[in-house]
């Protein structure tokens, strides 16, 4: 009777907080699998999230399977009160090691399928994109080059100390909704990392090179971008948002550019790695 | 009083002089004391490193905060945390259980090159303090990440001496470590006692020979990488200048150390579980050869999977990359499921260094589906670099080497000091650990997830991360608390523990640390039993339960 009240102690709170858990969060979140954003938010969205909720499905399969045998071991087998002697003296049993084997192998190589289908569709180069756009990191901001309207927006660094409200201070990339966008990814001084959150989607910027990413934003609205790899100092205050708008918005924020004086494109010249091969056309020429 | 100890100290007595103690331990060559000097000065940097995570995860509590005062030495606090961690705490632990554990499990009286053991335990401590030195230095220490990408690790962008420090200082620990492994798989290759073949090692010691080939396989590397920063920072050398691609040849050579650097960091604690889980199960491992075969798998992968580090750096071949990486997860599931099949039809008993090793396959196996996630570069591109990486990284260096560093100290406390560690203690500091651990750990997956990158210094709070961030903060108050009972414990002991002079006080031991003197005599062994078996202890003590070799084999007389 104790053992069993004891045991109800553990299990109530248990499967009460799960529950509690599972009810807080919103179906569609957990249908998600708790990944940011609504669904199409760019082209590749939704074969990301169809790739980590059926990933998530096969292994919560196999953790199960390893912790339900793991504490079945525990409970079943532990030394009864009393017990003396020795269990059978079990070295190996190879058809079972051979099974434990090869069927996580043959799960690895679907997995591997998968993975490579979709990481090729998301890699994949747009031969002529509706929208050209520059990115340049610098410690601690983000310059955007318009190229196909020849305007620019160069950013500073955001201030904020915990209060809400800073974030319409931060420099903002705009994109039209439902057009393919090519991004070139370079950097002024050291390694930063290009991540717009709801877009799934982080690449590296190099000083000295140039990295691109290609996607058609879907979905009107705004998104938290996030310098992500570390760059120095002010690393965590180096953020943007990403504005996707309809075409004439878009329009009228690059004609508000121009008027503002920012034609033309931000080059090379404020590049801090004095030595690079800075003449090279490929690179922000 | 004087003359009292003066006339006592005849040649040959254990009444030693202070002095004389700090001399013996300063100038020993004896394996197992260098042993304890490791285990002692890598525990002392678990718990520094452990104040800089308490102060990292109190920075973060809320959005805002000014915990430290400049974000700059915020960034120190991480880039130290991390290289304390990993070079200064969990690799010197292995070369602490290595050399205490490993030539007794051979039945050696000592490694093969005794003094080149005393001077890598130097290198490492004067190399390792060198780089925890920027502290004390007018820009602090090193605050470019452990991982020290090129450019921001150059004078342009890093300026202080702390970068120095920690170059230098990282390439002498460095060579410690190297001459640590050639010491050990020389060891293990050359100096087993008779009867103990290859296939009759324990499963620690083949873990000791895989882990010291990997270090010496991964670690020259690494040196030779940190003299060329080093000569970029002080005689502006040009070798990682990004205007010849520096950068990506740094991120090369640093995971190609770096990768492989973990399987260092899990292997040796692998085998610690392997050795614990038979002995509380009352069974043999499961599936010896299946696990060493394992092992060698790992090990081999290791060195073939460092790019997956880089896959959003779009300059690696991520097919190839992401094949390598997820291949692992078969060698490492196999040997999940040989220590479930050691537990099962097993007569289990829940002593702490069967509870710590329960605690680490629990959290082994989470970690060890995350990184099935992380290998996908598809799905990586989202991950990478956010706080999803650093919770899966804990999952699996944390559930390993302190899981399995408890459980190991625990289990052969009484082998090195002649005393049994509290009991009661020990599942009080069990318990505290593994749900501070999860506490502060799990959630980090969500906050990745949504979106936190990793070593940022705060965040807005409009990017809803607080209280996420504040339950993390929380469990790793508890976690820090769960030290206290463990050090409590150990000075308990010291004082009041009662004495085992039981060759194996667990009752089950196997491999033949249990059949010598508790605590260990000079050198090892008075005698040895006959090597029938992976098991030569237990073969000696349950007779009627010996493996069929020792069965078949000439009894031993008396």
């Amino acid at each position: 009777m104790l053992k069993k009240l004891r045991s109800k102690w553990v299990v109530l709170p248990a499967v009460a907080s799960v529950m509690l858990f599972l009810t807080g969060c919103s179906q569609q979140e957990f249908s998600r699998g708790f990944l940011p954003g609504v669904p199409g938010v760019t082209n590749h969205t939704d074969r990301i999230t169809g790739l980590w909720t059926t990933s998530w499905i096969v292994l919560w399969g196999i953790g199960l399977i390893a912790w339900g045998l793991m504490f079945w071991a525990v409970v079943v087998y532990r030394r009864r009160k009393g017990e003396t002697g020795l269990p059978p003296q079990l070295r190996y049993n190879n058809p079972i090691e051979v099974m434990f084997t090869v069927v996580p192998l043959i799960i690895t190589i679907g997995f591997f399928a998968f993975t490579a289908r979709d990481m090729a569709a998301i890699e994949q180069p747009t031969a002529n994109p509706d929208v050209e756009i520059q990115v340049i990191a610098k410690q601690w901001s983000w310059d955007f080059n318009y190229v196909d309207e020849n305007v620019y927006e160069s950013g500073i660094q955001s201030q904020f100390d915990g209060e809400t409200g800073s974030e319409a201070a931060l420099p903002t990339l705009y994109l039209p909704v439902g057009k393919s966008v090519k991004v070139d990814l370079s950097a002024r001084d050291v390694i930063h990392s290009f991540w717009v959150i709801d877009f799934l989607y982080k690449k590296d910027m190099f000083p000295g090179r140039t990295n691109y990413m290609y996607f058609t934003p879907q979905v009107e609205g705004t998104y938290k971008g996030k310098c992500a790899e570390l760059c120095g100092e002010y690393h965590s205050m180096m953020l943007f948002n990403v504005k996707v708008v309809s075409q004439a918005e878009y329009d009228a924020q690059m004609q508000k550019l121009a008027d503002a004086g920012n034609v033309g494109q931000l080059d090379t010249k404020y590049d801090r790695n004095q030595n690079l091969p800075g003449d090279n056309p490929e690179i922000r020429g | 009083m004087a003359t009292a100890t003066a006339s006592k100290s005849t040649y040959g007595s254990s009444k030693k002089t202070k002095g004389q103690i700090l001399v013996d331990w300063i100038t020993t060559t004896d394996h197992k004391k260098i042993g304890y000097l490791y285990l002692i000065t890598s525990f002392l940097y678990f718990l520094i490193g452990g104040v800089m995570a308490l102060v990292i995860r109190a920075q973060l509590a809320a959005p805002g905060l000014e915990i430290v005062q400049t974000k700059e030495q915020y960034n120190q606090l991480f880039t130290m945390h991390g290289t304390i961690m990993l070079l200064m705490f969990a690799t010197p632990l292995f070369a602490a259980f290595a050399n205490i554990l490993m030539p007794i499990q051979i039945g050696a009286p000592d490694v093969a090159f005794p003094r080149l053991n005393a001077i890598a335990y130097w290198f490492y401590f004067f190399g390792s303090f060198v780089a925890v030195a920027g502290f004390f230095t007018p820009q602090g220490a090193a605050s470019f990440g452990w991982f020290a990408y090129a450019p921001l690790s150059n004078t342009t962008f890093s300026p202080g001496l702390g970068g120095d420090l920690w170059v230098f200082g990282l390439a002498l620990s460095g060579f410690g470590t190297i001459m640590g492994g050639v010491n050990f798989i020389t060891t293990v290759l050359t100096m087993r006692a008779p009867g103990m073949t290859m296939f009759r090692l324990p499963i620690f010691t083949w873990n000791t020979l895989v882990t010291s080939i990997l270090v010496i396989m991964c670690f020259p590397p690494f040196a030779a990488a940190l003299f060329a920063l080093g000569a970029d920072r002080r005689f502006d050398a040009h070798i990682f200048d990004p205007a010849n691609g520096g950068p990506m040849l740094w991120q090369h050579l640093f995971w190609f150390f770096g990768h492989p650097e973990v399987y260092i960091l899990a292997l040796p604690f692998f085998g610690i579980v392997s050795e614990i889980f038979p002995v509380f199960s009352r069974k043999p491992i499961f599936g010896y050869k299946t696990l060493v075969y394992a092992t060698i798998a790992i090990a081999a992968l290791s060195m073939t999977v460092w790019a997956h580090h880089m896959y959003v750096t779009g300059s690696v071949l991520l097919p190839f990359f992401a094949f390598t990486t997820m291949l692992i997860a078969v060698p490492t599931g196999v040997k999940v499921f040989n220590w479930i099949g050691t537990l099962w039809k097993g007569s289990i008993t829940f002593e702490t260094p069967m509870l710590y090793s329960l605690g680490f396959l629990t959290t082994f196996i989470f970690g060890g589906l995350t990184g099935v996630i992380l290998a996908s570069p598809a799905l990586d591109f989202h991950l990478s670099d956010s706080y999803f990486v650093v919770a899966h990284f804990h999952y699996v260096v944390f559930g390993t080497v302190v899981f399995a560093m408890f459980a190991g100290i625990y289990f052969w406390y009484p082998k090195m000091t002649g005393k049994m560690l509290n009991e009661r203690l020990g599942k009080i500091q069990f318990w505290l650990l593994f749900v501070g651990f999860h506490v502060t750990f799990l959630i980090q997956h969500w906050l990745g997830v949504i979106g936190m990158p990793r070593r940022y210094a705060t965040y807005l709070p409009e990017d809803g991360f607080t209280w996420m961030n504040q339950v993390s903060t929380v469990g790793s108050a508890l976690l820090a608390l769960s030290m206290i009972p463990f050090l409590w414990n150990v000075y308990i002991t010291a004082r009041k523990g009662e004495k085992t002079t039981l060759n194996d006080p667990w009752g089950y031991g196997r491999s033949l640390e249990w059949a010598t003197g508790t605590p260990f005599p000079r050198h090892n062994f008075t005698s040895i039993p006959v090597i029938r078996s992976e098991s030569p202890a237990f073969d000696l003590n349950h007779p009627e339960s010996a493996a069929p070799e020792a069965k078949a084999a000439p009894k031993k007389k008396g």
